[in-house]
C-alpha cells in the first residue's frame, strides 16, 4: 500500500503538470505553425482531377458492398449451419495460383528485363571478375529463393486445415538444425572468400603506370583535370577556388587575382558595416511606409522581401552576418598567405593542367581516378565499368580501373548508335542530383586521346598571363562537346 | 492472495475516479497506450504511403501534369508538376516516417506495450508513468515532423539518412534550413520516447513475470521485444549524439562533420578538420540495428501467429532465441556495410563484409524454422496467418539480396541503386508491415473485444501481397542495370528510357496497393464499433493474454494473475483431445513429460510482482531519500 501515495502523486501532480504543459505547448505549436506554414493556395475546383475523384468514390462504395455481402454470407452460414465457402481452402488454392503466376512472372522478368542488365558486358577489366562473382551469388540465391518459396506455398496448400487431422507434435531436431546452420555457413564462406579476393584486388592492386585523372564534383556537375606536358597534376586547395579557378589549383597568377578579389570584398563589407546604422534606418522607414500605406497588401511579394530585410535589421542578424562574412574572407586570406609561403606547394605543375568537361580514356590503359568534392558528398558512378566511389569534401578518395571496351564497341554490342558512357552522381546532393553527369568516352588508341587532349586549353595558356577557365556554375552535361566522335 | 484481493479493490475504485483525460489521453494503462501507438502509427503510415504515391506519380509520368498535385501541394507543384527539391523532401519524410514512426514506434510500441504485460502476466508495465511519457514524446515528435512538411523552405530533403554536409549547410539545399532543424527536433523527441519505452520493456520482462513464467517459457514475441528494446537502448543514444553534433555544426559553428567546403555564393567556409564520414559511422551504428529493431518484433509476432494457426509447436524454440540473440549481437558490428564505397580503408571493408555475411546464418535459420513449423501443421488461414506467411515470403526474397549487398565487391555496383530500394523494401518494409498487419488482425480482439471481418482481411492480404511484389520486385532489375536511387526523373538519361514502362507498372501497382489499404482502414475502424463480439480465446491460443476477460480492465485480470505451467507452444499434444493446451491451465494428469526441455524447471518461487511495485519509482525514492 505504501506505493499508493506515489500513484496519487503520479496521477494528480504529474498529470496536471503535463496537461498544463500541453495546453501551453499546443497553442505554441499552432503559433509556430501559423507563421511557418504557407497559407494554402486558393482552392480551385478545376485543379481536381474528376476522374480520379470519381474512381475513389466508386471504390469506396465497392468496399462497403463487399463488407456487407460477406457479413450476410457468414450470417447465412451460421443460420444454416452449412459451410457455403471454405475460405480456408480458397486461400490455399489462391496461394498455389499466386505461386505459379509469380514464378512465371519471375521467369519472364529474367528473360525480358534480363537483357537490359549491364551484367556480362562490362567495360572494364575488373568488371568481368565482378560479373562472374555476381553469377555465382545469383545462382546460389536464386536456387534458395525458388526452393523456399515453393515449399512455403506448397506447405500452405498441402497442410491446409482439416478437422480430422492433428498437426505433428514436433519441437525440434538437432541434426536438421545443425545441417541448415552448417550448409549456409559453407556457402557463405565460399562467397566471402571470393568477395574478399575480388574486393582486395579492386581496391589495392593499382598498376604503377596508371594515369592519374582528377575528377571533381560540385553542385551540380563534374570536371576532370588531366596533367599537361609535365605528366603531373598540380596541387589544389579549397581556399583557392574562385570563379576563374573552379578546382582551386595552386597557380600563382590565379591566386594573386583571388587575393585582390577577396580584399576588395572585405573592403566593401567594411563599408557596409560602417554604414549599417543608416541602412537599417532606411529599411525601417521603407517597411513602415509600406505598412502605413497598405502597399503591403497590394504587393505581398515585394513586402515579403522588405519585411525580411527589416526583420534581419532589427534582430541584428544583418550586422552579425556582415561580421561573419568578413571573418570568413579574412580567414581565407590568411590561409592563402600561409600556403603561398610554401614554394613546394606552388611548384608550377598546375599551370599546364587541363580542366575538361568530359572524360576521354584509352582502351586497356590503367587509370586512377582521384576524386574531390567541392561542397557536399557526391558519388562517381560508372555502372558500365563497375566503378563507384564517393567524393567527399575534405577527404580525397580514389578508384583504379582499366577500361576494356571503346565507346564504338559498346555501341555495336548494344545496337545503339547513340549510346555513350556516363559518369553519374549517385549520392543525393541536392535538387539537381538527378541531372549531374559527365560523358565518358573510351577511344581505341593513345593517338586519338592525344589529339583530343590537344584541343583542351591548359589552365594557364602559354602566351596569355591568365586565361579564363570555364565558369563553375554551368552544368557539365549540357556544355559537353563530343570531339572524339568528330575525330573519326 | 490477500494482496491480490487488495489490488482488485484498488483497481475497481480507481476505475471510477478516472476522468476522460486520464483514461483516454494521459492514460497510464498499457493497453490504452498501445492503442495510442497503434492509431498514431496507422495515421503516420497513411501519410507516408500517400507521400510515396505522390512521388511515384512523378517517376512514372514525369512529363504529365497532375492538377491534384497542385491543389494538394501548392507552390511545390506548380502546373501540377512536382518540384525536384520537394520530391527529395517527400522521399526523405516518407523514409523517416516509415522507418521510425510506423515500424519502430507503431509496430514495436504497439505490441510491446500490449503484449509484454499480458503475455507475461503482469498488471501493467514496470513504470506506467514512463510508458505514458514515451507515447507523448512520440506524439510530440510526430507533430513536429508533420509541421516540418509545411514550412516555407520545405522539409528536410537529404534522404532519411540526412548525411552532412548536405544536411548541415542551409545554403546547400532549401530543405536543409528550417525543415532540417525541425527534423532534428523531431528525431530527438523520438529518441527520448524510444528510450523511455525501451527501459520499461526491459525491466518489465526481467522483473514482472508471473509465477511459473521462467524466461524459457516466454513466448517468442516477448523474446523479440526484449532484444529489440536492448538494441534500441544501446543504439539510439548514438544517434542522439550524431544528431547533437549535427545541430552544433549547423548552429554553433563547430566542424564535426565539415571540412574543406566551398559553397556557391558563399565562398570557402572556415570549417576544417571535420569528417562527413564520421557522421555516417555514427548514423549507421544506429542505422543497422534499427533495421532489426524494425524487423525483430515482426518476426516475433510471426512466430506466435504461425504456431497458433498451424496448431503446431514452433519449430526450434531455442534455436529461434539463439538466432535472435546472434542477430542482435552481430547487428552492432556490421554497420560498415552501408559505407563500403565511402573511401574507408579497404581492409575495414573486408572485415565488415565477413561480419555481414555471418549475420545471414541466423537469419537463414529463422526462415528454415518457419518453414518446418508449417510442415505437417494443420493450417488455418485467417488474415493474421496469411500476413505471417507473407512476411516469411518477403523475408526470404528480401534477405537473399542482402547477400549481394553485404559483399563489398558486389556493392560497388549496387550501392545506392534501385537494387537497394528493392532489397530494403522487401526485407524491412514489406516484411515488417506484414508482421504489423498480422499482429493487428491477431490481437484486435484483445484490443477492442471485437473481431475484424475475415473476408475483407483476405482481400486486403492478397491485394497487398501481390502488389507489393509488383512494386518492389522489378526494382531489382533497374538496380542491376545501374539506375540510381533518389533520382527525381529518369528521362534525362537515354539509357533509362527502357525502364519507363516498368516505372509505370510500379506506380500503378502502388496505387492499387494504396486502395487495398482502404479496405484495411474500413475494416479496422468499422470493427472497432460494429465488429462481431469476440470470444475470450478466439484463436484457441495458448498464451496468457487470452486468459484475461474480453472486456479489458485496468490491471488485466480480475482476480489473481494466473500461474504458468508450461511453454507457450503446446499445440496438438497427442495426449490431449483439444489441439491446444494453454499455459495457464494446470495439468490434471500427466506432468510435463512431453516437453523435455521443461521438465527440470519447477515453477519459480519468486514473489509475484504487481503493478505498484514499480522498480523505477522504488529506485527514485531511494535515490532521493524519500523512504
Ligand atoms: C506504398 C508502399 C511504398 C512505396 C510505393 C514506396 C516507394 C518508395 C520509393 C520508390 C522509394 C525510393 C525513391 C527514390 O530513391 O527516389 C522509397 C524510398 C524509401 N522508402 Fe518506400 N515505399 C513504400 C513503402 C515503404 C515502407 C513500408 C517502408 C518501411 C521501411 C519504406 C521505407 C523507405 C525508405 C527508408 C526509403 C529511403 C528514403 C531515402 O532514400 O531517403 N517505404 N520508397
Ligand atoms: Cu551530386
Ligand atoms: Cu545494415
Amino acid at each position: 500500500m505504501k506505493f499508493n501515495t506515489l500513484r496519487v502523486l503520479n496521477n494528480s501532480l504529474i498529470k496536471k503538470t503535463l496537461v498544463l504543459l500541453f495546453t501551453v505547448l499546443t497553442p505554441l505549436f499552432a503559433l509556430a505553425a501559423s507563421d511557418v506554414i504557407e497559407p494554402p493556395k486558393e482552392f480551385s475546383i478545376s485543379n481536381f482531377d474528376w476522374v480520379s475523384i470519381f474512381t475513389v468514390v466508386l471504390i469506396l462504395l465497392m468496399i462497403l458492398v463487399i463488407a456487407r455481402a460477406f457479413d450476410i454470407g457468414s450470417l447465412t452460414e451460421k443460420l444454416t449451419g452449412k459451410t457455403i465457402v471454405s475460405w480456408n481452402n480458397v486461400n490455399a488454392y489462391v496461394g498455389i495460383i499466386v505461386l505459379i503466376l509469380g514464378m512465371i512472372g519471375v521467369w519472364y522478368e529474367l528473360n525480358y528485363h534480363g537483357k537490359y542488365l549491364k551484367l556480362g558486358n562490362s567495360a572494364s577489366e575488373h568488371g568481368s571478375t565482378y560479373d562472374s562473382m555476381f553469377y555465382w551469388t545469383f545462382g546460389f540465391t536464386f536456387f534458395v529463393f525458388v526452393v523456399t518459396e515453393v515449399l512455403l506455398f506448397y506447405f500452405m496448400f498441402k497442410y491446409r486445415y482439416n478437422e480430422n487431422r492433428k498437426a505433428l507434435y514436433y519441437f525440434h531436431n538437432n541434426k536438421l538444425e545443425v545441417i541448415w546452420t552448417i550448409v549456409p555457413t559453407i556457402v557463405l564462406t565460399f562467397l566471402v572468400l571470393r568477395g574478399f579476393n575480388t574486393w582486395s584486388k579492386i581496391t589495392t592492386d593499382i598498376p604503377k603506370d596508371s594515369q592519374e585523372i582528377e575528377v571533381f564534383a560540385y553542385q551540380f556537375g563534374w570536371k576532370a583535370r588531366y596533367a599537361g606536358e609535365d605528366k603531373e597534376l598540380g596541387n589544389t586547395n579549397f581556399n583557392f577556388i574562385s570563379g576563374t579557378n573552379p578546382l582551386g589549383v595552386a597557380e600563382d597568377g590565379a591566386i594573386k587575382e583571388l587575393i585582390v578579389e577577396l580584399e576588395g570584398e572585405v573592403a566593401k563589407l567594411k563599408v557596409k558595416q560602417a554604414t549599417a546604422a543608416d541602412s537599417i534606418k532606411v529599411w525601417k522607414a521603407k517597411y513602415d511606409r509600406m505598412v502605413s500605406t497598405g502597399l503591403n497588401r497590394t504587393y505581398p511579394e515585394d513586402f515579403k522581401a522588405v519585411k525580411d530585410q527589416y526583420n534581419d535589421a532589427i534582430s541584428g542578424a544583418y550586422e552579425r552576418q556582415l561580421e561573419k562574412d568578413i571573418k570568413r574572407k579574412k580567414t581565407a586570406l590568411s590561409r592563402i598567405a600561409e600556403y603561398r609561403k610554401d614554394k613546394d606547394f606552388f611548384n608550377g605543375k598546375a599551370s599546364d593542367d587541363k580542366i575538361t568537361t568530359e572524360l576521354v580514356l584509352v582502351k586497356n590503359k590503367p587509370y586512377v581516378f582521384k576524386f574531390r568534392a567541392r561542397d557536399v558528398i557526391h558519388s562517381a558512378y560508372m555502372p558500365d565499368f563497375r566503378v563507384q566511389m564517393n567524393c567527399v569534401p575534405g577527404m580525397p578518395t580514389q578508384f583504379a580501373f582499366t577500361p576494356t571496351m571503346t565507346t564504338e564497341q559498346a555501341r555495336e554490342i548494344k545496337g545503339n548508335k547513340e549510346f555513350d558512357y556516363y559518369l553519374y552522381c549517385n549520392k543525393i546532393c541536392g535538387g539537381a542530383h538527378y541531372n549531374m553527369k559527365i560523358k565518358v568516352t573510351v577511344v581505341e588508341s593513345e593517338a586519338e586521346y592525344l589529339t583530343w587532349l590537344a584541343t583542351q586549353a591548359p589552365f594557364v595558356a602559354p602566351a596569355l598571363p591568365a586565361a579564363p577557365a570555364t565558369p563553375s556554375t554551368t552544368d557539365s552535361a549540357t556544355t559537353t562537346t563530343t570531339p572524339t566522335v568528330a575525330l573519326k | 492472495m490477500s494482496t491480490a484481493a487488495l489490488h482488485v479493490d484498488h483497481h475497481a475504485d480507481h476505475h471510477h475516479k478516472e476522468s476522460f483525460i486520464s483514461k483516454y489521453v494521459f492514460s497510464m494503462d498499457h493497453k490504452m497506450i498501445s492503442k495510442q501507438f497503434l492509431i498514431t502509427g496507422i495515421v503516420m503510415g497513411m501519410v507516408g504511403m500517400i507521400m510515396s504515391l505522390l512521388f511515384r506519380l512523378q517517376l512514372a509520368w514525369p512529363d504529365e501534369q497532375f492538377g491534384i498535385l497542385e491543389t494538394l501541394l501548392g507552390k511545390w507543384a506548380v502546373d501540377g508538376k512536382l518540384d525536384p527539391n520537394f520530391y527529395m523532401g517527400l522521399v526523405t519524410i516518407h523514409g523517416t516516417i516509415m522507418v521510425f514512426y510506423v515500424l519502430t514506434a507503431g509496430l514495436s510500441g504497439t505490441f510491446s506495450n500490449l503484449l509484454i504485460p499480458l503475455q507475461l502476466g503482469a498488471r501493467d508495465m514496470a513504470s506506467p508513468m514512463m510508458n505514458m511519457l514515451s507515447y507523448w514524446f512520440f506524439f510530440a515528435s510526430s507533430v513536429v515532423l508533420l509541421i516540418s512538411v509545411g514550412v516555407e523552405t520545405g522539409p528536410a530533403s537529404g534522404g532519411w539518412t540526412v548525411y552532412p554536409p548536405l544536411s548541415a549547410l542551409e545554403k546547400a539545399m532549401p530543405g536543409s534550413g528550417l525543415g532540417m532543424t525541425l527534423w532534428l527536433t523531431a528525431i530527438a523527441l523520438f529518441i527520448v520516447s524510444s528510450l523511455l519505452g525501451g527501459i520499461n520493456y526491459i525491466s518489465t520482462v526481467l522483473n514482472m513475470r508471473t509465477k511459473g513464467m521462467s524466461m524459457n517459457r516466454m513466448p517468442l514475441t516477448i523474446w523479440a521485444f526484449f532484444f529489440t528494446a536492448i538494441l534500441g537502448l544501446l543504439s539510439f543514444p548514438v544517434l542522439l549524439g550524431a544528431a547533437l553534433f549535427l545541430i552544433f555544426d549547423r548552429s554553433f559553428g563547430t566542424s564535426f562533420y565539415l571540412s574543406d567546403i566551398y559553397l556557391e555564393g558563399v565562398g570557402a567556409l572556415e570549417n576544417i578538420g571535420g569528417s562527413p564520414v564520421l557522421y555516417q559511422h555514427l548514423f549507421w551504428f544506429l542505422g543497422h540495428p534499427e533495421v532489426y529493431i524494425i524487423l525483430m518484433p515482426a518476426l516475433g509476432i510471426t512466430s506466435e501467429v504461425i504456431s497458433t494457426n498451424a496448431r503446431k509447436p514452433i519449430f526450434g524454440y531455442t534455436a529461434m532465441i539463439i538466432s535472435l540473440m546472434g542477430i542482435s549481437f552481430l547487428s552492432f558490428i556490421v554497420w560498415g556495410h552501408h559505407m563500403f564505397i565511402t573511401g574507408m580503408n579497404p581492409f575495414l571493408g573486408s572485415v565488415f563484409m565477413i561480419l555481414t555475411l555471418i549475420i545471414a546464418v541466423p537469419s537463414a535459420v529463422k526462415a528454415f524454422n518457419y518453414l518446418t513449423t508449417l510442415w505437417k501443421g494443420n493450417l488455418r488461414f485467417n488474415p493474421a496467418m496469411l500476413f505471417s506467411i507473407g512476411l516469411v515470403s518477403f523475408f526470404i526474397s528480401g534477405g537473399l539480396t542482402g547477400i549481394y549487398l553485404g559483399n563489398a565487391a558486389l556493392d560497388i555496383q549496387l550501392h545506392d541503386s534501385y537494387f537497394v530500394v528493392a532489397h530494403f523494401h522487401l526485407v524491412m518494409g514489406s516484411a515488417a508491415i506484414f508482421g504489423m498487419f498480422a499482429g493487428i488482425y491477431h490481437w484486435f480482439p484483445k484490443m477492442y473485444g471485437r473481431m475484424m471481418n475475415k473476408t475483407l482481411g483476405y482481400f486486403h492480404f492478397w491485394l497487398t501481397f501481390i502488389t507489393a511484389y509488383l512494386v518492389f520486385f522489378p526494382m531489382h532489375f533497374m538496380g542491376l542495370a545501374g539506375v540510381p536511387r533518389r533520382y527525381y526523373q529518369f528521362t534525362l538519361v537515354k539509357e533509362f528510357d527502357v525502364w519507363m514502362d516498368v516505372n509505370k507498372l510500379i506506380t500503378v501497382s502502388a496505387i492499387v496497393a494504396g486502395f487495398a489499404q482502404l479496405l484495411f482502414l474500413w475494416n479496422f475502424f468499422y470493427s472497432i464499433f460494429k465488429g462481431k463480439k469476440s470470444e475470450q480465446n478466439p484463436w484457441q491460443a495458448n498464451t496468457l493474454e487470452w486468459s484475461t476477460p474480453v472486456e479489458r480492465i485496468h490491471g488485466n485480470w480480475p482476480g489473481e494473475i494466473p500461474t504458468v505451467y508450461r511453454g507457450p507452444y503446446e499445440y496438438s499434444r497427442p495426449d490431449r483431445e483439444e489441439d491446444f493446451f494453454p499455459q495457464y491451465i494446470p495439468d490434471e494428469s500427466a506432468p510435463e513429460v512431453l516437453q523435455p526441455e521443461e521438465t527440470q524447471k519447477a515453477p519459480s518461487e519468486k514473489e509475484e510482482e504487481t503493478v505498484e511495485t514499480s522498480v523505477f519509482f522504488a529506485a527514485i525514492k531511494r535515490v532521493f531519500g524519500l523512504s
